[in-house]
């Protein structure tokens, strides 16, 4: 589904990332992590096109296109979809709306009709109680004044009505409670399946027992530097990242 | 002296004089004296009036050419909805319209009054301020040929709009609209003052209003501009508060080729509070300069001035706010706001908060910032497939719609937000965002 070839790129001069390979398949679950600094939040940028990160080397295949030859707005359409670390306040912009209008943006390109009104608001309403989030959310302008978690879920909560074939997920799960985390797992499970995949950056191991992923890769200096399965986020919750940067070194 | 200060002294001698001749004469002899402003005054340094200066001027018809097509104005106010429409064509009124009295509102011809009872309105017609801003105050005084005068003697729920229609026979007219509302004590109101133009030709609209309010009286007060390119207006409003009385205004600038609207509020008495918004909106080549002075002169005295400025194409469009609080009024509290977004790198916006404090024990807070389209705000839309006009024009639309939000006549909202947004991109989209 998604295969990222010698992956470089520039953020305001500065290179972040230095050659960074992955493949992940359909129906798979990547975990990305990694220390501060490591260049994860910037690889989930570059991955859903924001154009002020200059790529300067390498090649992005998304089911069989060329994923960097894509405006951000054509990438998620076709299927791919990025959880802000730090989703937005937009105020003035209605939720809701948005959501409607990200739907219909994806379904036109898919050569669908918009979808009906009543049916759209027994979809969100459907989606919304998944999330446990209220009912105030659908007046309000998107994040505006949302907390931290509520801002999170509201991420979860666009995928699940987007029902992206790529879930890219930047660490959705930090700031969240042990509640929140579980909530926003399920959100994030309920949506695995063989025809989709989910990379999820994240910092910490937490997440991961609840959405058990088939690999496990450590970012560290812009590139990959190890590669394993579940077991290798447990090993990093314990022998910490010094462990795999000095793995490195010799 | 300018072409344009030998006409209007021209015009000046060849009128007879009325009843308001001492308050006339006053006023056009400080006019002639002070001249027209320049970018050397402080209040006009960002718009230049040399090429209005250099033109000579003759008065507007009252009477309009061919039919007024009232589909020309936004419907600021559903029909069943509102009081009444006043419809006054470069200022001057139909007879019909003088000695009206709906729902708690009296209506005069200021003309008829000014002879019948002349006494009554000379406290509107404030005269020794030589300040620059006032300039054009003093020569609408001494020309204008009639206007309306509002008494408004108790609570009144519905809306009463007034149309001012601008309309010109030959290039280089002008037009001196005069109104004054008069709020007794206790009473309550909406008023909405609607400039449109008819026809390819449109006078220089000198207009002036005069808002007076009583102990506890509240208004709310609305002067919208939706005329074409080639209208220029230079609008003042003047606002006196008593006593706990509460005024919130709003100023829509969405049309004319030149807008320069001033807000003087003066709020006389303790507990006299004023809430001001603004919405400047400036394209193609229009300039839009809007200017708030407002003075705490008694303790305890309130004012908010929220203002949006967006320019795009190569529009220039200017905000001037500043807060005077006088020596004694302690309790002042006052907060100045205002944010502009250029949408073209050859658009210009320029604000300037200013403060001037003469009294300790003050609460008084200001902002300004300008920028362009939030490139987080943008990149989170089209990270959701939205089109990039379409997220821009929605971007546009959120920044503006927040001054709106205060507005208590629906009707009015929906009206501006829609000719707000006829002029971004994927208009039909963006109604569904609403």
């Amino acid at each position: 589904m998604l295969v990222i070839s010698d992956l470089s790129a520039r953020v305001a001069g500065k290179e972040i990332l230095s050659g960074v390979n992955l493949q992940v398949n359909a129906g798979e679950v990547h975990a990305i992590m990694g220390p501060n600094g490591s260049g994860k939040s910037t690889l989930a940028q570059v991955l859903a096109g924001r154009e002020d990160y200059e790529v300067t080397k390498g090649s992005v295949s998304f089911e069989g296109r060329d994923l960097l030859a894509m405006r951000a707005e054509e990438r998620a359409r076709a299927g791919l979809f990025l959880g802000f670390q730090y989703p937005v306040e937009i105020p003035g912009v209605n939720n809701v709306y948005l959501l409607k209008a990200a739907l219909n943006a994806k379904r036109k390109a898919a050569g669908e009709p918009e979808v009906d009104a009543y049916e759209f608001l027994a979809l969100i309403r459907q989606k919304m109680k998944a999330m446990q989030m209220s009912e105030a959310f659908l007046t309000r302008g998107v994040n505006e004044g949302f907390s931290g978690g509520e801002k999170k879920r509201n991420e979860v909560l666009q995928m699940l009505v987007l029902e992206p074939k790529l879930a890219i997920l930047d660490e959705t799960d930090s700031g969240l409670d042990i509640d929140a985390l579980k909530v926003v797992s399920a959100g994030v499970n309920s949506l695995r399946d063989p025809k989709r995949a989910v990379v999820l950056v994240t910092h910490y191991q937490r997440l991961l027992d609840y959405v058990i992923p088939d690999q496990v890769h450590v970012l560290s200096g812009g590139r990959i530097v190890k590669s394993g399965d579940k077991s290798l986020a447990q090993e990093l919750e314990r022998r910490g990242y010094d462990w795999v940067m000095g793995a490195q070194v010799a | 002296m300018s072409a344009a200060l030998r006409s209007f002294e021209a015009q000046w001698r060849a009128r007879t004089a009325d009843a308001l001749q001492p308050i006339r004469e006053q006023a056009m002899q400080r006019f002639l004296k002070l001249g027209l402003p320049t970018s050397r005054d402080e209040t006009w340094r960002y718009t230049d009036l040399r090429s209005l200066a250099a033109q000579s001027f003759e008065p507007a018809p009252c009477e309009p050419r061919g039919n007024i097509d009232p589909a020309a104005s936004l419907s600021l106010v559903d029909a069943d909805q509102h009081a009444a429409t006043l419809r006054l064509i470069n200022g001057c009124l139909p007879p019909s319209a003088d000695k009206q009295a709906i729902n708690g509102i009296e209506i005069s011809s200021i003309k008829a009054l000014s002879q019948s009872d002349p006494k009554s309105l000379a406290r509107f017609f404030p005269t020794g301020s030589d300040a620059d801003q006032r300039r054009w105050v003093l020569l609408n005084t001494a020309l204008f040929i009639d206007g309306l005068y509002l008494k408004i003697t108790r609570r009144v729920t519905e809306p009463l709009v007034i149309l001012h229609v601008s309309t010109g026979e030959r290039a280089h007219e002008a037009a001196h609209p005069r109104i004054i509302i008069d709020a007794a004590p206790g009473s309550s109101a909406t008023i909405i003052e609607h400039h449109v133009s008819h026809g390819d030709i449109a006078p220089l609209n000198n207009s002036n209003t005069h808002i007076s309010l009583g102990m506890d009286a509240q208004l709310e007060h609305y002067r919208v501009y939706a005329t074409g390119a080639g209208a220029s207006h230079l609008d003042s409003l003047d606002i006196h508060q008593a006593h706990g009385s509460h005024c919130r205004q709003f100023t829509i600038v969405l049309g004319g080729g030149l807008v320069r609207s001033s807000l003087e509020a003066h709020l006389n008495q303790p507990g006299a509070s004023l809430d001001s918004h603004s919405l400047l909106v400036g394209h193609e080549d229009r300039h839009v300069d809007c200017v708030n002075i407002v003075t705490h002169a008694a303790p305890n005295t309130r004012s908010r001035q929220t203002a949006r400025a967006i320019a795009g194409d190569v529009s220039r469009v200017v905000f001037n706010s500043k807060v005077i609080v006088n020596a004694g009024a302690v309790g002042s509290d006052s907060q100045q706001s205002c944010r502009g977004l250029l949408l073209s790198p050859g658009a210009e916006i320029d604000t300037r908060p200013q403060l001037e404090i003469h009294a300790d024990e003050v609460k008084c807070a200001h902002g300004a910032t300008t920028g362009r389209l939030d490139p987080d705000m943008l990149f989170y839309l089209l990270s959701r497939g939205l089109d990039r006009e379409t997220a821009q024009s929605l971007l546009v639309f959120a920044f503006l719609a927040d001054t709106l939000t205060g507005m208590s006549v629906s009707s009015a909202r929906a009206a501006i937000e829609n000719a707000l947004i006829s002029q971004l991109p994927d208009s039909q989209l963006l109604r569904k965002f609403r």
